[in-house]
């Protein structure tokens, strides 16, 4: 049973990372298809960093995804804050329904309806138009992100820190911002990465002139594949583990710091 | 009579139809142990959220040394709060939990540190300072919240149920502990509990409570000896209530018989209940009974039995002795007059304490003559 069960696992992580390892693979193939495997190669990585178009917009992405997650974040950190405030049952559910509803409704509907209202309101599409429509998505991620972390904190400590004579603005500073800190920080995180792959809701709102990369390999792949294509993703998997496992020794390091605290204690 | 530090007058909370507090009034005086005691969900948290600010009363009005303050926020009330849950801040060490306070006051940083140590030495935590708080145990975390409660030196100390998370012998110690730290602080302690044991044990006044009143206030002999109607008998301690009738003055009847007792001032033939504890039953041979029961049972608590029994009325008693008896054997029940206490129903506090003085000064020149 147990064997089984590590063999499905295997071949579950198989069926996952396969296609990208293909991928990976013919990005150090010579030749420019991906029918046959032409011995190694760096050539695709050389035209990628020589690429100034490809760069360029790997950094308007970066940039993009940066800036719209951090205002995300804020936003929807405050947006959390009064919706847990809210003391009215019936008020808190709406709010926390017309946030969930933009969470599941499709791409292509908050996509077309972005384009719809950037031009009818005549603002040009490109860099801000992306960024409004990421940042617009973004927020429901970062309230309910923020949402469970704020009902597990007691409403005591604020009781406690008012006993203590702490001001409204003294308990948001010093007592909810610190215990809800994971909370805003994974907000941002997957508010980062929303805005990275997103491609639908971008697609609507790119117009001329400005483009995302998960815009731009999309459009190059109508053309026929290209092994740069191959070499980026390449780039940006080691990219996206080293993100993992960063935060995966921050976590640790958390971790054994308490570990030792706990054992003091002993 | 001097000013009482915080008084409560007339004070109602409402919570949309539900009424938890009815028209509560209570004084507290400096530099004693109170303790607010009931079951759960009378409304004692309610007085004390009251007091400390966090909750707008309906109506009535809260005074500190005579100045209303039912407008004046949490932050600015003078009076500190141990919360049932402790509410230690889980993102500061022990010693920056307790310099909280003091920091928001912007006292600088070594007189804070030097207040921040005396305090933690008096609550037995010198070494902790530097500890998360999650690495601390229960009772470790509730002194943690003690600590943070006195560094600021408030008048009066609000518990809210600060013993309930502990086990049996821990909470014991702690009922020293918290006694005697508010005699060596000289401070007002404000206590609440739903363990009788532990109001007994601390109080120098105990208020009782069940739904949102006031049933009765005084110190504990005085509540435990002359409970004030059926509720607070039989919440304080354990209790033999059965239902009889006022014959004359020192005279009363239950059980189909007359017994003499120490209460007067109540017309004759009107229905009461009397209490007798069960440490005050002694069992006896048959000859010197006042009272026949049958055994029914018996269990063994350590430093006494346990004894229920029945007599020919079928009424049930409670006997607590240190000497064992058998079961199913008819043995005899004696008490002395001061023993059996009277309530009458529906008799509130006030009317008891007016009733008891008119006959105790009858009593008093009574004996003067003699």
């Amino acid at each position: 049973m147990k064997k089984l069960s590590r063999v499905y696992l295997v071949l579950v992580f198989i069926v996952l990372y396969l296609p990208i390892l293909y991928l990976i693979a013919y990005s150090f193939s010579q030749g420019t298809t991906m029918t046959n495997y032409h011995g190694f190669t760096w050539q695709h990585y050389r035209d990628l960093f020589a690429d100034p178009r490809m760069l360029a917009i790997v950094a308007d992405t970066l940039l993009v995804a940066l800036l719209s997650s951090l205002i995300a974040t804020l936003i929807g950190t405050l947006g959390a804050l009064s919706i847990h405030r809210t003391s009215k049952r019936v008020t808190r559910d709406v709010l926390l329904s017309l946030n969930n509803i933009l969470m599941v409704s499709p791409d292509v509907i908050i996509g077309a309806s972005f384009l719809i209202f950037f031009t009818t309101l005549k603002v040009p599409l490109g860099f801000t138009s992306v960024l409004l429509s990421h940042i617009a998505f973004e927020i429901p991620i970062v309230v309910l992100m923020i949402l469970p972390r704020l009902r597990e904190m007691s409403p005591s400590l604020l009781c406690a820190a008012a006993d203590l004579g702490a001001t409204t603005r003294q308990q948001l500073n010093k007592i909810i911002i610190p215990f809800i800190t994971p909370g805003i920080m994974a907000g941002f995180f997957m508010a980062l990465t929303y805005s990275l792959d997103d491609f639908a809701v971008t697609f609507f709102v790119t117009g001329n002139g400005f483009s995302t990369l998960s815009v731009e390999i999309y459009s190059r792949a109508r053309q026929g594949i290209n092994l740069e294509i191959n070499a980026l993703s390449g780039v940006m998997f080691i990219f996206s583990l080293l993100l993992v496992g960063g935060y995966y020794l921050l976590q640790q390091g958390n971790a054994k710091r308490r570990q030792r605290s706990q054992e003091a204690a002993q | 009579m001097t000013q009482p530090m915080i008084e409560l007058r007339h004070v109602t909370q409402r919570y949309g139809t539900h009424t938890i507090l009815k028209d509560v009034s209570l004084a507290l005086e400096s530099g004693k142990f109170y303790t607010l005691l009931g079951p759960s969900g009378c409304g004692k948290t309610t007085i004390l959220r009251a007091i400390g600010g966090f909750d707008q009363v309906t109506a009535g009005d809260i005074f500190f040394d005579g100045k209303r303050v039912n407008d004046l926020p949490a932050n600015r009330r003078n009076v500190n709060t141990v919360f049932q849950d402790y509410a230690l801040f889980p993102n500061m060490t022990v010693a920056q939990n307790v310099a909280f306070g003091l920091t928001i006051k912007k006292m600088p940083a070594d007189k804070r540190d030097d207040e921040v140590a005396k305090a933690l030495k008096l609550v037995r935590l010198s070494d902790y300072g530097n500890r998360a708080i999650s690495a601390l145990s229960g009772g470790q975390q509730q002194r943690v919240a003690i600590a943070r409660a006195i560094v600021m030196q408030p008048r009066v100390l609000l518990l809210d149920e600060p013993l309930s998370a502990l086990d049996a012998k821990l909470r014991r110690a702690m009922q020293y502990e918290l006694r005697d730290l508010q005699q060596r602080l000289g401070i007002t302690f404000l206590f609440v509990t739903h363990d009788q044991e532990e109001a007994l044990a601390m109080s120098d006044d105990i208020f009782v409570m069940n739904a949102g009143e006031i049933l009765q206030s005084g110190s504990p002999v005085a509540i435990y000896n002359e409970p004030v109607n059926h509720f607070v008998a039989d919440f304080i301690g354990e209790s033999n209530i059965l239902p009889g009738h006022m014959v004359a003055d020192y005279q009363v009847s239950f059980d189909n018989r007359t017994f003499e007792c120490v209460d007067a001032g109540i017309p004759s033939n009107e229905p009461i209940e009397i209490v007798i504890r069960p440490e005050d039953l002694t069992l006896t041979d048959l000859d010197h009974a006042k009272l026949k029961v049958t055994i029914d049972n018996q269990l063994f608590r350590g430093d006494y039995y346990e004894i229920g029994a029945t007599d020919d009325q079928g009424h049930s008693w409670l006997i607590h002795s240190v000497r064992a008896t058998v079961e199913g054997q008819q043995v005899g029940l004696t008490f002395q007059p001061d023993d059996l206490h009277v309530m009458r129903l529906h008799e509130r506090e006030a009317d008891f304490e007016a009733r008891l003085e008119t006959y105790e000064e009858v009593e008093g020149t009574a004996h003067d003559e003699a």
